[in-house]
């Protein structure tokens, strides 16, 4: 029987990792658009400044040209030079130049005039010029040295753009690193939380893949000490529930033997006045009564295989090599006195290779047992019960076969639950049979399954070990180390 | 033949003592380990039947200080424990045959009588089978009377069958019985002995039954 396995819940969308990038990344991500500002202003203030010296530069060569021939001013420019200050590398230079009475004298007439023509010597400001944001230098000169009532005014703009380019490439080199180092930390931060979460992984693996009777404690050595918390108070937590389960079986238990006794009393009791009572009602009244008494009886003893097949804890359970051949002769024979009775023709087939499976032998007995049982109870008088042992094929393998009334095909796997009953069959039982069988197989690593006999009469049910050398699911090792 | 039953439950000791006193035995019947102790001191008993669980003192306690007198009385324990370890304690203290609760009333009491055979006979060299009786001493057997004309080798064959009346003997069991007498006994040997047996006792109404890939049985006699 498959064991259910819940199915994932559904996925938290915040998961560990998510959060630890969020709170890594966003405050990056502020600190970094903050930075970016302020580098960005930073970046402006140099180029400027670099920029502007450039830009004095070019309105002091003009200003040293500007001359006085007969009370005339010129200024001296050669074709050279313009050409230079037109085609400049960082963008074309516009330049005026001006008298003391703002009188034109060469370059743009229209460039813009200073705000405040008469501040500063030497003045800066962004203004537009033919529709695009200029920066401008106002260079006041005197016409003769030490003179100051005659000024000549020498202007000279250029593109802003030139600058603006440069501040933002400076920007960009700056930034685009910083960008780099928050992708990688945040990379880094991915793996590493992954890699810290590894051990929860393995837990989860360890504890998903666990049968449900392994309730032994988990290991704790490997895992990181913040996570040794976790697991020590599950193990807390295994180690109450094996102590209740136990708990639990050790009732079955001793309520079923305390029953025996009461049981054995009442059985003796029915047999004497059987013998006793006369014919007609009363013997008939204590027919019945006997027949309740054995229906008890092998509810009692079924309750206590199942609490003992069921998850072993905290009992020692010897695991032993066992030649199933052997075994299931031994058990076939016991039920022959009982096949006999009911005149069922029971048999056994073995082939000639040992079938050593590795487990407890009381308790496969009582797994054979059970099998037998069903089938000498279900099969109708002149019927056939045959017990096979074979140790080919995928594992040792013990099949019970009958020609019987047969399982219909909706009841096959319900046979498997507790107290289930085949509807019809007439002959007393409680419905725990297969369930210990089912219980008892599991613990052996063993495959149990039912189908119909050979053209479609009957039932065959056959129980598959696993290889001895082979792994055992974990389960025949959980019952060695007992 | 006086029979002791130790029991602490009533309905069933009650049951056991009617039962028993009905097949004409001495029946006397206690409910506490302590005082079952006691009078096994005093007197001799024929059989012990024996529960485990008693108050006042312990069954597998009763029987160590039973055995440690050198009591040889046989001794049926009677459980409500199945597990191989207590079923080992009380053979291995002493116990003569156990059987768990509930048990079928028919069986006990053939145990007790095969107890109490075996008990008087000191090893019990009588099986008997219906109206076929096996001398196991004498090596003889007779069926109603009539001496039955049988060989070593049928007549240990036939011992095999009657000391597991109404169980199956497997061929290992019956090969490993005549071995001494053939140095090889193969399983074809055991067919022809098996069948020359079915062929004297059949007229009788004894069958020896073949089970399939298990061995023969003998069948159980009418009346036992």
């Amino acid at each position: 029987m498959p064991e259910s396995r819940p199915a994932t819940p559904p996925r938290s969308q915040t998961t560990l990792r998510k959060q630890v990038l969020a709170w890594l990344c966003w405050p990056l991500l502020l600190l970094w658009s903050v930075s970016s500002v302020v580098d960005y202003d930073i970046a402006n203030r140099f180029v400027n400044l670099a920029y502007d010296r450039a830009l004095l530069e070019s309105a002091l060569d003009i200003g040293r040209q500007v001359k006085v021939l007969k009370e005339r001013i010129y200024v001296d420019l050669p074709e050279v030079a313009v050409q230079m200050l037109q085609s400049r590398e960082s963008g074309r230079l516009y330049y005026r130049v001006t008298g003391p009475q703002n009188d034109y004298i060469t370059g743009e007439p229209d460039l813009p005039p200073p705000p405040d023509p008469f501040s500063e010597r030497v003045n800066y400001y962004d203004d537009q010029y033919r529709g695009r944001p200029v920066r401008i230098v106002t260079l006041q000169l005197p016409l003769e040295p030490g003179k100051t009532e005659r000024m000549v005014m020498v202007q000279v703009a250029e593109n802003r753009s030139a600058r603006n380019d440069f501040a933002r490439q400076i920007l960009l080199r700056m930034i685009l690193p910083q960008a780099l180092l928050i992708v990688v930390a945040g990379m880094m931060i991915w793996y590493a939380v992954g890699r810290g979460l590894a051990p929860l992984v393995t837990l989860r693996h360890e504890i998903e893949n666990r049968s449900h009777r392994d309730l032994s404690a988990l290991p704790e050595e490997q895992a990181p000490q913040e996570v040794r918390p976790l697991i020590h108070a599950m193990n807390a937590l295994l180690e109450r529930l094996s102590a209740a389960l136990a708990a639990q079986q050790r009732f079955i238990a001793d309520a079923a033997h305390q029953l025996r006794t009461p049981i054995a009393g009442l059985k003796t009791q029915t047999e004497l006045a059987l013998r006793q009572a006369p014919q007609g009602e009363a013997q008939t009244t204590l027919r019945q009564l006997q027949s309740g008494t054995e229906r008890t009886t092998r509810l009692v003893n079924q309750l206590l295989s199942l609490a003992r097949a069921e998850p072993l804890i905290g009992r020692v359970q010897a695991s032993e090599l066992i030649d199933l051949r052997q075994l299931a002769r031994e058990a076939t024979s016991d039920w022959v006195p009982r096949a006999l009775e009911r005149n069922v023709d029971l048999g056994f087939d073995a082939d000639s290779h040992a079938a050593h499976v590795q487990g407890n032998s009381f308790l496969l007995r009582e797994m054979l047992n059970n099998v037998l049982d069903n089938a000498v109870r279900y099969t109708q008088p002149g019927g056939q019960v045959t017990v096979r042992v074979a140790a080919s094929g995928s594992g040792p393998t013990v099949s019970v076969e009958d020609n019987g009334p047969g399982i219909p095909d909706g009841e096959r796997a319900r046979v498997f639950e507790r107290f289930y009953r085949v509807l019809g069959t007439g002959a007393e039982g409680c419905g725990l049979g297969l369930a210990i069988v089912s219980e008892i197989a599991q613990s052996h690593g063993a495959q149990v399954s039912l189908y119909p006999g050979i053209g479609g009469i009957g039932t065959v049910v056959k129980i598959v070990f696993p290889q001895l050398g082979g792994n055992f699911d974990g389960q025949a090792s959980e019952l060695a180390s007992m | 033949m006086k029979i002791l039953i130790v029991e602490d439950d009533p309905v069933l000791a009650d049951g056991l003592t009617r039962s028993l006193r009905h097949a004409e035995y001495a029946v006397d019947c206690l409910n506490n380990g302590a005082e079952a102790d006691h009078v096994l001191a005093a007197q001799s008993y024929d059989l012990v039947i024996l529960d485990l669980g008693l108050p006042g003192l312990d069954g597998f306690e009763v029987l160590r200080r039973l055995r440690r007198r050198g009591a040889a009385a046989p001794v049926l324990v009677l459980t409500a424990r199945d597990g191989l370890p207590d079923r080992v304690k009380g053979l291995d203290l002493g116990a003569d045959d156990y059987m768990i609760k509930p048990f079928d009333l028919p069986e006990l009491e053939a145990r007790v009588r095969a107890l109490i055979r075996r008990g008087q006979t000191g090893g019990g060299s009588a099986l008997a089978h219906g109206a076929l009786v096996l001398d196991t001493a004498g090596r003889r057997a007779t069926l109603a009377g009539e001496p039955l004309d049988l060989s070593a080798r049928e007549l240990g064959v036939l011992e095999v069958l009657m000391m597991r009346s109404g169980r199956v003997v497997n061929k290992e069991q019956l090969a490993e019985q005549l071995y001494g007498w053939d140095e090889e006994v193969g399983p074809n040997a055991i067919e022809v002995y098996v069948h020359r047996l079915r062929r004297k006792l059949e007229p009788a109404g004894v069958s020896i039954r073949t089970i399939r890939g298990l061995g023969y049985l003998l069948e159980k006699a009418p009346s036992a």
